[in-house]
């Protein structure tokens, strides 16, 4: 009944479909790593983004990597301004955890309301022509979309590792994100690298956005669905660990699509909820491996 | 008449829901934004268990308090035997998987949702609209004093010397973890508990009227109020309760309106999040006197939102 063809076509699409899982994860988890904020608010960053890029495609008719760069200024400004404005101002206050939680959370609703009323909650499509080339490689369909989403995922990861381990200010958010006092006796600025990593996250935030919205149609509270996925792949990558965590959203969204061949397609979304209960109970520093 | 009842009846259940939220996160400080689904699992339990079983309504409430009490134990004990951070996460993901689940049973109606549920009294006449009414206000009232109860005297000192310091309070000893699970399963029984008496009274309930979104509604209430103060919530609950009602009388279409409301209550968080933290209610901190007099300090709102100077 199933063949290696149909286990092989499963992991590939699953792959490519995790492209931009792996990219709100890495967001996700950077932000965590250096600000040590678990970012409620990415929702709200995820779905400005998408509504910007939209509304320049849509409204303006602008061509869809044009909208692109207009939204990754967009999300960066964003994200620049949620730290600078209001996480800065909470840890000026001494806010607790509690104080950091419901600014995100509310924060993200906020803006999801908002873009119901200007857009309404119809799922809408970023491209008009939601179809790419096809290919079939030794039986397997594969898609021009599959290739560019893989690609572009490996370059941005690739390139922040490369940023955090091999460049200064990478290394100085290391350093920020270890100890942020200490790193201050050194004279690096703590406020400028919490911004930086905002920034950068939201960077990844609009990349995976147009890789999303060019292939299913978004609305706004899907940002808050997703939101619960890039947390589960956090914690099972390991919490500091960032791409730890971007291994995990891979490693989940192929068990994820696997599962449909033991379980309904309608119990599917149930998966990550499962995974994320297991990983609380059994994993809740993350799965280590044996010399690690 | 029976507008006005319904939105009085809503008033109360919302002071339920906030008072009770105000144990879990203003008192004890505890991330959790479950507390819909708390309010979800009170109603479909009780309604379901009523027309399935033909138990008495007043049994299906109280088994919906039963199950919302059960699950809260069943959600918090892997998450805080972690830390708090994990309650949050385990939360959302608990009220999104419940919701998918209810979602795609049949037997709980769906995506639709239950209809024809029984209602608490036999007939729906202005006498049992009114009864119902004075029936909400007394369990708003019971559990405004059941929340003061606990958060007063030597336990209610206790529960603020384990949210203010945890490691102080677990050093004397103390079961800190065990004390939060506590909390939470006795402010999600409260929800579990409106919960029945929304189901058994609109006899009509979806799981969309329980989505993460209405946590927003909750947490405005108690944020607005004043958390960790007693009476916060039910001013913040009658206020946001009375508010969106100056918004029907614009007669909006519901594609507006919905999203209106949810920016007016969000929007509310963050403006008293960043200008008046403590809430309507909520004392501001005392100011350090210029002889350095540290007593004033001694008795300042240590809100959960502004940390201590």
């Amino acid at each position: 009944m199933y063949d290696l063809t149909l286990y092989t076509q499963i992991v590939w699409t699953s792959l490519a479909n995790s492209s931009y899982q792996v990219l709100f994860t890495v967001a996700f988890a950077l932000v965590l790593k250096v600000l040590g904020v678990w970012n409620f608010a990415q929702p709200a960053l995820m779905a400005a983004s998408f509504y910007c890029m939209y509304a320049a495609i849509d409204t303006f008719g602008l061509p869809p990597l044009i909208a692109m760069g207009i939204a990754l200024v967009f999300t960066g400004v964003f994200a620049y301004a949620i730290e600078t404005y209001a996480f800065t101002a909470l840890r000026n206050r001494n806010a607790g955890p509690i104080g950091f939680f419901i600014f995100t959370i509310v924060a993200s609703q906020f803006v999801i309301y908002v873009l119901t009323l200007i857009f309404t909650a119809e799922p809408r499509f970023l491209l008009g022509n939601m179809t790419s080339a096809l290919h079939i490689v030794f039986g397997v369909y594969v898609t021009s979309w599959d290739i560019a989403a893989i690609i572009t995922t490996c370059i941005l990861i690739a390139v922040l590792y490369f940023f955090l381990h091999y460049t200064r200010p990478g290394q100085f958010m290391i350093a920020v994100a270890d100890n942020a006092e200490l790193a201050e006796t050194y004279g690096i600025s703590k406020q400028r690298y919490y911004a930086m990593a905002m920034v950068i996250a939201g960077f990844l935030i609009n990349t995976a956005i147009f890789l999303l919205g060019s292939k299913i149609a978004f609305y706004p509270e899907l940002s808050l669905h997703m939101m619960l996925f890039a947390v589960a792949a956090t914690i099972i990558g390991g919490i500091g660990n960032v791409f730890g965590a971007g291994i995990a959203a891979v490693v989940i969204v192929v068990m994820q699509q696997m599962s449909v061949l033991f379980i309904g397609s309608r119990w599917q979304p149930l998966f990550v909820f499962v995974i994320l209960f297991a990983t609380i109970l059994f994993f809740p520093k993350g799965v280590r491996f044996r010399g690690s | 008449m029976e507008y006005a009842a319904s939105i009085f009846i809503l008033i109360g259940l919302f002071v339920i829901l906030a008072a009770s939220f105000n144990l879990i996160l203003g008192y004890s400080g505890l991330m959790s934004i479950a507390h819909p689904i708390f309010f979800g699992l009170g109603a479909y339990t009780s309604s379901l268990s009523v027309m399935y079983f033909h138990i008495p309504v007043i049994a299906g409430i109280l088994l919906g308090i039963i199950v919302a009490f059960l699950f809260s134990i069943a959600l918090s004990l892997p998450a805080l035997r972690i830390s708090g951070d994990y309650l949050v996460i385990a939360s959302m993901g608990f009220q999104l998987g419940v919701l998918q689940i209810i979602r795609n049973l049949d037997w709980t109606g769906g995506a639709g949702g239950v209809t024809g549920i029984t209602p608490l009294f036999d007939e729906i006449a202005r006498t049992s609209v009114l009864s119902y009414v004075a029936l909400v206000f007394v369990a708003a009232a019971a559990t405004v004093a059941l929340v003061a109860w606990i958060v007063t005297g030597d336990y209610g000192k206790a529960i603020a010397a384990m949210r203010d310091d945890e490691d102080a309070f677990k050093a004397l000893g103390r079961n800190a973890v065990t004390m939060k699970i506590v909390l939470f399963g006795i402010g999600s029984a409260c929800a579990g508990f409106a919960g029945g008496l929304y189901a058994h009274y609109f006899l009509f309930i979806s799981p969309d009227q329980f989505d993460l979104l209405y946590s927003a509604g909750i947490l405005t209430m108690v944020v607005v109020g004043g958390m960790g103060t007693i009476m916060g919530p039910v001013v913040g609950a009658v206020l946001l309760q009375v508010m969106p009602q100056a918004l029907s009388f614009l007669r909006l279409p519901a594609a507006i309106t919905g999203p209106t409301q949810g920016i007016m209550f969000t929007g509310l968080v963050l403006i008293f999040l960043f200008l008046k933290p403590n809430g309507v209610l909520g004392k501001a901190p005392p100011r350090k006197t210029d002889d350095g007099d540290d007593d004033d300090l001694a008795s300042v709102n240590t809100s959960p939102v502004v940390g201590k100077r």
